[in-house]
């Protein structure tokens, strides 16, 4: 089963972090993402780029869809980035979940949809049978 | 450049729809998938469960774990999808071709280049695995 770990905090508090202290915390990250490809369960996870980036499309019935700048929703926690694992079952997820590297923030744990009852088969686990083939 | 698109929608069609127009929808996915797998551009896409389970990191380390539901978001998040892209301008061509329905949200996010702190992302793209293997 997928899960995702999706990372929500409050933006900003690194600008005055001086080169050490980045080094620090992006070395805690290091160590997470490497105990999550050496167990096997990493498929994929980054860091956003701060909401302030974002770009918005919506989609209505029967317009042309509007692209605006910002994020989907202006709150103060945005998603700051995420893991995509392979767990055997949600205590594993949890278990990983609890282990994120942060000062603060949340991690909400989202089992992907096994949609292959209609046929769907997600990419990543096409592209692992092409592999393995 | 690494976009990922988050995928908001406001209710699910999931509990409404019939087995015809999930296969229909389905197929519409899976075409999406490979159109962009062999553009070169697809690295995950997943739908994903409504949540379950939010664990909060504190100010103090402390790990606190709450069961959902959630109702503090009216537009829940309901997949995503990363892509390699070129520019903003590539990644918001491959939105708009998302067969996603009327009343749906995506936001596009530039993920972070962290190389400079000595962090390489381990994500792996199907194409890029596959070429590897």
């Amino acid at each position: 089963m997928k899960y995702l770990l999706a990372l929500i905090s409050e933006e900003g508090g690194m600008e005055d972090a001086s080169p050490e202290e980045m080094k620090a915390v992006m070395d805690r990250w290091d160590a997470y993402s490497k105990e999550v490809v050496n167990n096997g369960v990493f498929i994929a996870g980054e860091g956003l780029q701060p909401s302030a980036t974002a770009s918005t499309v919506r989609i209505e019935q029967g317009q042309e869809p509007t692209v605006t700048d910002g994020p989907f929703a202006e709150s103060k926690e945005q998603l700051g980035g995420f893991y995509l694992l392979e767990c055997k079952d949600l205590d594993e997820a949890l278990e990983y979940a609890k282990k994120i590297p942060y000062q603060s923030g949340s991690v909400e744990v989202r089992p992907v949809m096994d949609y292959s009852e209609f046929g769907y088969e997600s990419p990543a686990e096409a592209a692992a049978k092409a592999t393995a083939s | 450049m690494k976009y990922l698109l988050t995928f908001h929608h406001r209710d699910r069609s999931i509990d409404s729809a019939s087995p015809e127009e999930m296969k229909a929808g389905m197929e519409a996915w899976t075409a999406f998938d490979r159109e962009t797998t062999d553009a070169g551009a697809l690295i995950a896409c997943e739908p994903v469960e409504d949540p379950q389970i939010k664990i909060a990191v504190g100010e103090d380390g402390e790990r606190t774990v709450t069961d959902g539901p959630f109702a503090e978001s009216k537009e829940l998040l309901g997949g995503f999808c990363l892509l390699e892209c070129e520019d903003l301008e590539e990644a918001l061509d491959w939105a708009g071709k998302t067969p996603l329905r009327p009343g749906s949200t995506i936001e596009l996010r530039p993920v972070m280049d962290l190389s400079q702190f000595g962090y390489e992302s381990a994500t792996l793209s199907p194409v890029k695995a596959n070429a590897a293997a």
